[in-house]
């Protein structure tokens, strides 16, 4: 018995993980966008109860609202609004796939060939070493001559599974995370670039009254093509 | 953590708050003074550099100083880099200048991505750990996609956004690969633990995987073979402005975080990548080379040289000792210099046409243009290496540093390769100077004057009297250099 | 005076510079400008000789001053008997090739004269530089205005033998770049100084093991014949000659081919000795080859530019196989013939371009029987061939003499065959006078050619002069090279005990006392006959130098 509850972890990890693998592929497979979206959502879910079985329960929560909750709806949201509904028919395969199989496939047998346990660095004895913290305080001391001053003073302390994430971002990756900020920006800056209707030379000024007119216009255009 | 070391930050703040406000100021009504964004980013640029210097006076002796968790440094190789940057930006932003008001695009979005490449860029070079430095990375790469997209009614300017999009993502997928192993077998992304933790180990299979993925990936980016299928496109499509900025501000990053990485963290196991690098570095320079012989178009033949200079310049980092080093901080540079002028003629020659870049434009070019075409010769030399300009002391320290590392099959390809790039180089000469024709029509603004000559000056001082340059760089590189030795 | 060196080598780039500020529509004073100013360094030349003592076997008039001392790369410069003469051949050659462009360039004439004087110091630089990486780069800057000569004043097909030319050389002085950062290097795992060393002086005698000298030795050698041009490697030189104004074919045939003769003297023999004596049996004969398929082609060229191109191949030929005879006289022969064939072969060049000027067309065919219409030209073309052919009384004769004399010593069997290159020499050459000048005239045009120009005489005169003075005295040139051979033997031989008087002694002279001291401990050696002394100075820098004097023979 204790050997089956031994390996309980081990097969919910060989299913899920499988399920994983293989619902994303099947995201790329996938003609129609909306069957490949819900197979995304799939793959973050599977990954989601990865992380919650290494004891990341936070990441795991994240992992469901943000990319399952947020994000998947996004995603379908525009998938809806531009309304695809299927690829068409014809093979969209570059003729190059058979290479690039086999490249795939010899990478993934050096790297099961190379990372195999015993490669990875020791982790301490200790799991809770991981989410053990440095904590500056200052607390009272009573001198010996009656009167109190705070001292600073540093703890190690354990903390919680979110704490630790928080110490981790805003301490420990500060700088990267604050950087993945100004990367998120210039994403936004360029998709709305990209996006933009180009500006014809005449009209250079965004002038509000250009956009109201210029919206008018296409809506008359829609109205005459429908009707 | 500490006011003081958000003080050593300020350098990247002043970038970041700046490409910011210049995003802002066209909603509170600049967008009809684009002719403003040039100026407004100079102002920033030159605020930028004092910040750099002054950055420097708050560590003492400009020793390493890891803040933020030894996330970040301040030291004196980050600090010539970013200076290399600062201007490298400058003179783009000058470059840009005639593009962006013929084109009619929008000035202050442009400065602004601009401005946040430069802010990747000084992450890239001051990251002393794994994570910062491909975050940094990740906001240049971004940064130059959509600028090289910039052109969007042109379809080959989207083409070349769409691969180099494509291609850039791929490549930071392996490099990010690669951390994520090295990280599992040190257990620390940081270049100074990874260092002690190899210092220990014998040898790891995963490891050196990670660390060939690694490289591959900052191989894309330098556009050494065979990571190199993008750059002639990229260059043919971006706006021109864009290419030399990719060919140089880019490169030039992307060899600081290349240095620092494998100088840092990888020197214990040099005897086993230094092979693959090896390899990498012959291929780049001759198939950069031969590739850029039969090339018509000036653009992509500039594209095959730098894929060539990427090769001279990995035999620094393949060398590993302090010689090397030194040479890729000093190449770089002059790499970069030569590089931007050749860009600013280009530029001159390429105005009210999209696609007359051929050799041909370059037809009796000393009649019409006879200051450009002299500035372009020496450019040429010194990316061929010819005393006594720049090139040729870049090249003598890598040379050096090869043959003393015991590589000499190396360096005696990269001469060779240099002889064979002097055939290309000298078609543009015999085009200016041999040629007669009309050519292409040529209006030589003041701003690209400014960045040809400034560009030539630096070419020749560094060639003629490189004393003063050799010692800033043996300045800027002694810290690192010093725990190669140590090892 | 302490700076003559530095005078002669900058002075005609300084006076390119001040050019670039002339306009460009007045020819004339721009061109009396770079005669002035080539004259100038002629003069300031001959000051060289004036100060030169006779028997001092090492450098001379050394100037030293840190250049990029990180690398212990300094400019230094210094003359002695193996570069005296060649740097007075340059200032020769160089007024008289502006007064021989006098009236034939038109296209551009201030790009070119400026061109013509930054070349002068190029090679002047080359053949005075001490410091390798010095050298190096006065080597290099040779080939930029050599480039734009044949490319911008050149013929019909100026652009391929101008592309031929440069790429050929700069393919062999690379590989040469990456001999001397070896070489350098080398020395510092010697001397544990931590910095390199380019300075010739103190890489003479290094002895290097045999795999590393034989390395070195073919990257070097192979920059030089690419330069001479040896055998398999000269298939540039005619090209270039022929598309080559004759200005540009002066100075090239006249001085540059000679970089590479004096190169395997001044750094292939001293620094790699070993391996010199081991592969001279090559060398000389491919040198061998050279001489007897560079007259044979010669014999069948129907242009006379190239006749003359393949002849300095042959010439050039009997420099090398002299200087790897690695003897006395035949070393000695070696120096001399390349100052002969930079006066005949300038000269010859220089008379083809005065025809050429008139008819435009170098063919032999088109010529015949114009010794009639042309008499005075007619002589100076005689003089100059007969000089080439080696004639006893001129000064090809003392050259090849020495050369074929001292070679007979060590390699009988190939200056055997080398001496029926003098004959074919003789041979094609007469053959040329022949068909251009005797005979019935055939073509109309000939009969009214105007006779040889006074800028052309003032060109040529000084180069027959110096033909005639070498062939009756030539003892005037030897007895300044001979102690430098002397010693460059010694050193080749291996034979030297102590270091030959340096760059850094002479250096110090001016300003230490120390090394005041020496130079006339130096004389009284020289008194004394055979010593040598060796003492510690105090260097430029601080350094503690070793410097060694100079084992006087006689």
């Amino acid at each position: 018995m204790d050997a089956l509850t031994a390996s309980i972890p081990l097969l919910v990890f060989v299913v899920v993980g499988t399920i994983a693998v293989a619902s994303s592929i099947l995201v790329v497979a996938m003609r129609n966008p909306v069957n490949s979206a819900l197979f995304l959502l799939l793959t973050f879910l599977c990954v989601a109860v990865l992380f919650v079985m290494e004891g990341a329960e936070f990441v795991g929560a994240v992992q469901v609202l943000v990319y399952a909750g947020g994000i998947m709806v996004l995603f379908l949201f525009v998938v809806m609004l531009i309304n695809v509904r299927a690829l068409p028919d014809d093979r969209i395969l570059s003729p190059y796939w058979t290479g690039g199989a086999v490249v795939g496939a010899a990478v993934f047998v050096l790297l099961v060939a190379l990372v195999r346990p015993g490669v990875y660095h020791e982790q301490n004895d200790n799991p809770l070493a991981l989410r053990s913290t440095t904590v500056n305080a200052r607390h009272r001391v009573v001198q010996p001559d009656g009167t109190t001053v705070r001292k600073r003073y540093t703890r190690q302390q354990v903390v919680g599974n979110s704490e630790a994430i928080g110490m981790a971002l805003y301490r420990d990756y500060l700088v990267p995370f604050e950087v993945a900020s100004l990367f998120l920006l210039v994403a936004m800056v360029g998709a709305i670039l990209i996006g933009k209707r180009e500006l014809g030379i005449d009209d250079e000024d965004v002038d509000p009254q250009y956009i109201v007119d210029r919206v008018a216009e296409e809506k008359e255009m829609k109205e005459a093509m429908s009707a | 953590m500490t006011w003081a070391d958000t003080l050593l930050l300020l350098p990247e703040l002043i970038a970041a708050t700046g490409a910011s406000i210049l995003l802002i100021v066209p909603v509170l009504g600049g967008r009809a003074r684009g002719h403003m964004a040039k100026w407004a980013m100079l102002a920033l640029m030159a605020v930028t550099a004092l910040a750099v210097i002054g950055s420097t006076y708050a560590v003492a002796g400009v020793q390493q100083t890891p803040t933020f968790r030894a996330m970040f440094a301040v030291d004196a190789f980050s600090v010539f880099f970013k200076l290399l940057f600062v201007v490298v930006i400058a003179l783009v932003t000058l470059l840009s200048e005639d593009f962006l008001s013929e084109e009619r695009y929008s000035t202050w979005e442009y400065y602004s991505l601009l401005a946040f490449a430069l802010c990747g860029m000084m992450f890239m070079a001051s990251g002393v750990s794994l994570i910062t430095i491909y975050i940094g990375l990740e906001l240049l790469a971004l940064s130059s996609y959509i600028l090289a997209g910039y052109y969007k009614n042109h379809e080959e300017s989207t083409e070349a956004a769409m691969k180099y999009f494509i291609l850039g993502t791929v490549s930071s997928a392996i490099l990010l690969y690669g951390i994520s192993l090295i990280y599992g077998v040190c257990g620390s992304m940081r270049l100074s633990t990874i260092a002690a933790a190899l210092s220990t180990m014998l040898s790891n299979d995963a490891l050196m995987f990670g660390i060939m993925l690694l490289a591959a990936g900052l191989c894309f980016k330098i556009a050494a073979v065979p990571f190199h299928v993008w750059t002639p496109d990229v260059y043919v499509g971006a706006p021109t402005p864009i290419s030399a900025f990719l060919s140089t501000g880019s490169k030039a990053a992307a060899f600081a975080v290349f240095a620092r990485v494998f100088y840092v963290a990888f020197p214990a196991f040099h005897l086993d990548w230094s092979n693959v690098l090896a390899a990498i570095a012959a291929l780049s320079m001759i198939v950069g080379n031969l590739a850029a012989i039969t090339q018509t178009n000036v653009k992509r033949m500039l594209a095959y040289s730098s894929i060539s200079h990427a090769g001279y310049s990995l035999l620094g980092i393949i060398a590993m000792n302090e010689m090397g080093l030194r040479g890729i901080l000093i190449y770089t540079m002059v790499y970069v210099f030569a590089n931007l002028g050749i860009w600013a003629t280009i530029l001159m020659l390429r105005r009210h046409a999209y696609a007359g870049e051929s050799v041909e434009d370059f037809r009796g070019l000393h009649k019409r243009a006879p200051f450009a075409a002299f500035s372009m010769v020496v450019f040429l030399l010194s990316l061929g290496g010819i005393p006594p300009t720049a090139g040729f002391i870049g090249k003598y320290f890598l040379f050096a540093a090869a043959v003393q590392a015991g590589f000499g099959w190396l360096a005696i390809v990269a001469v060779v390769m240099s002889a064979v790039s002097m055939f290309y180089y000298l078609r543009l000469v015999v085009a200016m100077y041999l040629e007669e024709g009309s050519g292409a029509e040529t209006i030589y603004s003041p701003s690209l004057r400014f960045v040809t000559a400034l560009s030539l000056t630096v070419t020749l001082v560094v060639g003629f009297i490189p004393e003063l340059p050799i010692r800033q760089v043996i300045e800027s590189s002694s810290h690192l250099v010093g725990r190669v030795v140590q090892r | 005076m302490t700076g003559l060196l530095t005078v002669v080598l900058f002075l005609p780039i300084a006076g390119a510079i001040l050019l670039v500020f002339l306009p460009k529509d007045i020819p004339g004073p721009i061109k009396g400008g770079g005669l002035l100013v080539s004259l100038l360094t002629f003069l300031a030349s001959l000051a060289i000789v004036g100060r030169f003592h006779d028997g001092i076997g090492g450098f001379q008039l050394v100037e030293s001053h840190a250049w990029i001392p990180q690398w212990g790369i300094n400019y230094t410069v210094g003359v002695y008997g193996i570069s005296l003469w060649l740097v007075l051949l340059t200032t020769l050659l160089t007024p008289v090739v502006i007064l021989a462009s006098w009236n034939s360039i038109h296209k551009h004439p201030k790009e070119y004269v400026i061109s013509m004087l930054v070349m002068e110091s190029a090679m002047i630089g080359a053949f005075l530089a001490m410091d390798l990486v010095l050298f190096y780069v006065f080597f290099e800057l040779m080939l930029l205005p050599m480039y734009l000569i044949i490319g911008v004043w050149g013929g019909k097909n100026r652009i391929y033998a101008a592309i031929k030319f440069f790429l050929f050389t700069i393919a062999g002085s690379l590989l040469m770049l990456l001999g001397i950062i070896y070489l350098g290097f080398q020395q510092v795992h010697l001397t544990a100084g931590g910095v390199p060393t380019f300075e010739i002086t103190q890489l003479y005698g290094l002895s290097l093991p045999p795999h590393i000298q034989t390395i070195l030795f073919f990257a070097f050698a192979l920059a030089f014949a690419i330069k001479v041009p040896l055998f398999p490697l000269h298939t540039w030189l005619p090209d270039a000659h022929v598309e080559a104004p004759t200005g540009g074919s002066i100075i090239l045939a006249g001085v540059m081919l000679k970089m590479g003769t004096y190169g395997f003297l001044r750094f292939v023999l001293p620094f790699f000795p070993d391996a010199s004596i081991h592969y001279a049996p090559l060398l000389i004969c491919l040198s061998v080859i050279g001489i007897i398929y560079g007259a044979l082609v010669a014999w069948v060229q129907p242009d006379m530019k190239k006749l003359v191109a393949y002849s300095s191949v042959s010439h050039l030929g009997f420099c090398v196989m002299g200087i790897f005879a690695i003897n006395q006289a035949s070393i000695e022969g070696s120096i001399l013939q390349m100052v002969n064939h930079g006066l005949s072969t300038g000269a010859l060049f220089l008379l083809v371009g005065v025809v050429y000027e008139r008819r435009h067309t170098r063919m032999l065919a088109d010529y015949g029987g114009i010794a009639r219409t042309m008499p005075v030209y007619t002589v100076f073309f005689v003089i100059a061939m007969l000089s080439s052919v080696g004639l006893p009384g001129l000064n090809g004769f003392v050259g090849e003499f020495l050369i074929l004399a001292g070679s007979f010593q060590t390699h009988p069997g190939y200056a055997t065959v080398a001496a029926i290159g003098v004959i074919l020499a003789a041979i094609y050459l007469l053959w040329l006078i022949q068909a251009v000048f005797f005979g019935p005239i055939t073509k109309d045009e000939n009969r009214s050619i105007p006779d040889i120009a006074w800028n052309e005489i003032a060109a040529v005169v000084p180069l027959i002069i110096m033909i005639v003075w070498i062939g009756i005295h030539p003892n005037t040139f030897l007895r300044r090279m001979e102690p430098s051979v002397q010693q460059l033997l010694a050193t080749v031989r291996g034979e030297q005990p102590e270091k030959v008087m340096t760059a850094s002694l002479a250096a110090a002279a001016t300003r230490s006392p120390v090394a005041q001291t020496l130079l006339s401990v130096r004389s009284g050696a020289r008194m004394r006959g055979r010593q040598g002394l060796s003492v510690g100075v105090q260097g430029p820098k601080g350094a503690q130098t070793e410097v060694s004097v100079l084992r006087v023979t006689r």
